[in-house]
């Protein structure tokens, strides 16, 4: 037995299973964003309403009048994903054999309807390098761009930032069959139907406003039915996190916390306030040689003119490159540490702005670096194209390897 | 990869072609166009090709009216526009081009 919900196509009534019309919800609610900027889009939309009507048309009959999940997925298959055709550099083949897309959800139907759930997924769609940001952006309903300036943020001040991204590009499904694809908007279709449903209640209890109890009674039921809704949504979102806790305990042991060992001397604080901007440009000129280095590694295939261990990939040379900087750069990494732990508990007062100085002679090296490069490597900027192929074909290899254990 | 995907965007960018040739045959409508692409290697989804109707649509290639169906509600039914029925010429012309130097490319050259 499941809850059923009614809607309309293009003027024609239809009664849905539940989680089918979280599915569809999810499909319209994806090619209109899809469609974000065509002129035509309220007429695409109608046109693909339409055929959505016809296809119900045709699984029910006398006897049936409901449209169970499976027959969703399966219509939704059918679809195929909406494209817009004045987008160019859209990914997707056009002529992609429908068959073959219908196999994937088709073991998921038989295990009963698709579970209604929302999953992290990467998206390429519109997607920067790997479609993390986007797939993050997606998953809680937030501006893709905003969560790539959050990352790149995060880099500047915390440069594991990067590290996380490769590791989430290598753990992260990418939605391949229409029902994942779902489950990749799932949360802002939950989140717009709970939306819907507050706005509804909220103009009945306009409604109810000059009769005092017909009004009580509308605020007891929808603070009762708001509390549900808040709950299910509460309760998804501990799911999905508990989910991907269990998934990254399964790929990794958590790194060993431990604090630091070394504490300095408590000196003089101007000592560390001298001494401060000096590490930060040991820093920044160390960065400018790693990105030195990485250029020259992708140009020539060679670092500064030492090959590689012969028959390595580049790609392999490229982590091996950047494991060796991260181990020259770590004394200068733990003192920083060091000290801003010790400034932390309080033993002195570091001034905030030493920290700015810091960050913007580290962005000052960069900056420099990236306009040398342009200034007296031609060949660099080539090489700078060609990189997100080399990443490509890191993850692939990765993937490989995961998958040939 | 293998041969059918390194032909996507190649299959992708003929689609357009063989939309204008199956419409300039019939006034047909949207369902009727995916039949007839559902048995070739253009197989497409109505989710590829409406945004691709509109396209065409506002580049004046193609117009709809609607009709009466049978059964169920009215149908959009396209046909050519004279810029249309231009450009499939034109497109033909260079097709019939491509797929001769196709052919002769990398022949023996003639002595």
């Amino acid at each position: 037995m499941n809850k059923v919900v009614t809607i309309h196509l293009r003027g024609a009534a239809f009664q849905l299973e539940e989680a089918g019309y979280d599915a569809l919800r999810a499909y319209l609610d994806g090619a209109a964003r899809r469609l974000e900027g065509n002129p035509d889009k309220d007429e695409i939309i109608a046109d693909i309403e339409q055929a959505i009507a016809d296809k119900c048309r045709a699984v029910l009959g006398a006897y049936k009048n409901v449209v169970v999940a499976a027959e969703i997925t399966q219509i939704i298959d059918e679809m195929g994903p909406v494209q817009d055709a004045a987008a160019e550099g859209e990914e997707r083949p056009a002529g992609a054999a429908p068959g073959a897309a219908a196999a994937g959800p088709a073991t998921g139907a038989e295990a009963g309807p698709p579970p209604r759930v929302r999953r992290l997924y990467k998206i390429r769609e519109g997607a920067m390098v790997a479609g993390v940001c986007n797939g993050l952006g997606v998953y809680f309903g937030i501006d893709p761009t905003l969560v790539r300036i959050l990352f790149v943020l995060l880099t500047f001040f915390w440069g594991l930032a990067i590290l996380l991204y490769i590791v989430l590009m290598i753990i992260l499904p990418t939605p391949e069959t229409p029902a994942e694809k779902a489950a990749a908007y799932g949360i802002p279709a939950t989140a717009q139907e709970f939306i819907r449903r507050a706005r509804e209640g909220y103009y009945e209890g306009m409604r109810t406003w000059g009769n005092r109890r017909a009004h009580r009674e509308w605020r007891r039921r929808f603070k009762h039915e708001m509390k549900g809704w808040g709950y299910r949504l509460k309760r998804e979102m501990q799911e999905t996190a508990d989910r991907a806790q269990q998934q990254w305990h399964q790929h990794w042991q958590p790194p060993a916390c431990t604090p630091p060992a070394w504490t300095p001397p408590p000196g003089p604080p101007f000592l560390l306030l001298i001494t401060l901007p000096f590490v930060a440009l040991a820093r920044g000129l160390l960065a400018v040689f790693a990105f030195f280095a990485v250029i020259s590694l992708l140009a020539t295939h060679t670092v500064f003119g030492v090959a590689p261990p012969a028959g390595m990939p580049l790609w392999a040379a490229l982590v091996l490159l950047l494991i060796v900087i991260t181990i020259i750069s770590w004394p200068l990494k733990v003192l920083r540490h060091a000290w801003a732990w010790h400034a932390g508990r309080g033993a002195y007062y570091v001034p905030p702005v030493f920290w700015f100085v810091d960050t913007v002679v580290a962005i000052g090296c960069a900056v420099l670096a990236i306009w040398c490069i342009n200034r007296y490597v031609p060949h660099a900027h080539e090489a700078l194209q060609a990189a997100p192929a080399v990443f490509h074909q890191m993850i692939d290899a990765v993937k490989q390897w995961w998958a040939g254990r | 990869m293998g041969v059918n995907e390194k032909f996507n965007p190649i299959r992708k960018g003929l689609l357009e072609f063989l939309v204008l040739k199956i419409i300039a045959a019939d006034k047909v409508y949207a369902a009727d166009i995916l039949r007839q692409l559902r048995e070739t290697e253009f197989a497409t989804q109505e989710g590829t090709l409406y945004p691709l109707l509109s396209k065409m649509r506002r580049e004046k290639l193609l117009d709809y009216e609607w009709k009466e169906s049978e059964a169920g509600p009215p149908r959009k039914y396209y046909e050519l526009t004279a810029k249309g029925r231009e450009q499939l010429r034109e497109t033909t012309e260079y097709w019939q081009k491509i797929s001769g130097t196709v052919k002769d490319l990398g022949r023996a050259p003639a002595a």
